[in-house]
């Protein structure tokens, strides 16, 4: 039986009837065509899913659209403001952090709850932050570079 | 994904009604970061999803010294890592969730869930029998209580009886200052671990008044290594004592070849890494 949920996705209200097997990442792709965030193992092991639900960090692909009625999301889509990149996309896309593409949004949101929180992070603290977000093109090096520059280069994110 | 249908209760006496109107049918689900991965991969056919995520004050932390600590069900992880009364009181709970998956995973998954699914390669339940914690299990018409270690029964099989929920987990006001937690994991910091190591121990002087010793994913179940404990109460330590501690403790386990590690290898570690823990909390002690 679908459910009609009220979600506020980077700041703009979508309701929508959803069948309750629809997980967060899938509503966000296929419901609402919000494309950026990227589906990847579905199990919770890849990372590449990661959005911001209430301000909170979590992989939309262990989490049911139903689950989320009435709260807050934010993707990868929500981070640029104006046509302006946010300085952390600004950082992976100066220090080559991504090849193909696949992790970066997840690399991406989980960089940016990082330095909202911490914004002056170790480099033991970027790694344990970045945990969670699988990579296969880039080592990791120059993500963790970009995100250091971030740091460095911003009074906010 | 399978079809079904989903409930969301607003209290936790009309979270028992559902429970009971859907018996077998139905599953509860809280953070999801295990539900969901057993719904995808069929383990579990849930006809009906009770969604506790609106019950109010499920997820309460309180602290009291004579009391203890009281954790709802429904506390993530992250919420009790990042607890000021956890890290102040209970350094070894602090610790343990520190260490719990990853940040994102912790910010979504809860201690009632973790416990609930019985699964046990996971890190909280060792620390919370090293506590000798307490669950509070209430259905529609009862409550009891359950201590951690008794709660545990088998693979993915806990005491939850039909139409029953783990309300809140009660940590007895800290009573053992010495602890240690070693979570050695095959490759990366998230991975579930080869062998996790908790302890809780009390004395003064190089001897042992009290202790109690808890391992994960070394058996069906996370145990509690009762005659290893046995070797260290009351005894003046010494090197010897604790090498003899961790064999003990390695004949109480009964791991499996898995990616993680050969069985023969876990047996070893858990000799090593029990000793390393006896050295670790008798160190906190002064």
């Amino acid at each position: 039986m679908k459910k009609t949920i009220r979600v506020t996705v980077n700041g703009r209200l979508y309701e929508e009837d959803v069948e309750p097997r629809i997980l967060l990442s899938h509503f966000l792709r296929e419901t609402i065509g919000l494309t950026g965030t990227h589906v990847g193992c579905v199990v919770g092991e890849c990372g590449a899913c990661s959005v911001l639900l209430d301000d909170k960090l979590i992989k939309s692909c262990l989490h049911f659209a139903v689950q989320a009625d009435g709260c807050s999301v934010t993707t990868i889509e929500g981070l640029a403001k104006d046509g302006q990149l946010s300085v952390i996309q600004e950082a992976f896309v100066k220090h080559y952090a991504l090849q193909c593409g696949y992790c970066t949004p997840g690399m991406v949101m989980a960089s940016h709850a990082l330095l909202r929180d911490h914004p002056q992070p170790t480099e033991d603290e970027i790694r344990k932050a970045l945990g969670g977000n699988l990579c296969m093109c880039t080592g990791y090096v120059q993500i963790v570079e970009a995100v250091k520059d971030a740091a460095k280069g911003s009074t906010h994110v | 994904m399978i079809r079904f249908d989903y409930l969301e209760p607003a209290t936790l006496s009309e979270a028992f009604s559902l429970l009971e109107q859907h018996g077998d049918n139905a599953r509860v689900i809280a953070g999801g970061t295990s539900l969901i991965i057993w719904m995808r991969q069929r383990l579990l056919m849930p006809k009906v999803v009770i969604g506790l995520g609106r019950i109010p004050e499920f997820d309460t932390i309180t602290f009291d010294r004579q009391e203890g600590l009281r954790i709802g069900a429904g506390a993530r992880h992250r919420d009790i890592e990042l607890s000021p009364a956890v890290k102040q009181h209970y350094p070894l709970l602090h610790e343990t969730f520190r260490k719990v998956a990853q940040p994102r995973i912790r910010n979504m998954g809860t201690i009632g869930g973790n416990l609930a699914g019985g699964d046990p390669l996971t890190d909280p339940g060792a620390s919370l029998i090293a506590l000798d914690a307490g669950l509070t299990l209430a259905s529609s018409n009862a409550t009891r209580t359950v201590s951690v270690e008794d709660f545990f029964v088998d693979y993915y099989q806990t005491a939850l009886e039909p139409g029953e929920l783990l309300t809140e987990i009660r940590v007895p006001p800290p009573q053992r200052p010495g602890w240690s937690h070693i979570k050695f994991t095959p490759r990366s910091i998230e991975d579930f671990a080869t062998v996790g190591v908790a302890m809780t121990l009390r004395g003064k002087a190089g001897s042992c008044e009290d202790v109690r010793l808890a391992l994960n994913s070394v058996a069906s179940t996370i145990v509690r290594a009762k005659r290893a404990e046995a070797v260290l109460r009351g005894q003046r330590l010494s090197d010897d004592l604790l090498r003899k501690a961790g064999e003990i403790a390695a004949t109480e386990v009964d791991p499996m070849d898995d990616n993680r590690g050969s069985a023969d290898y876990k047996r070893d570690l858990v000799k090593v890494l029990v000793r390393r823990a006896a050295e670790q909390a008798i160190q906190r002690l002064s």
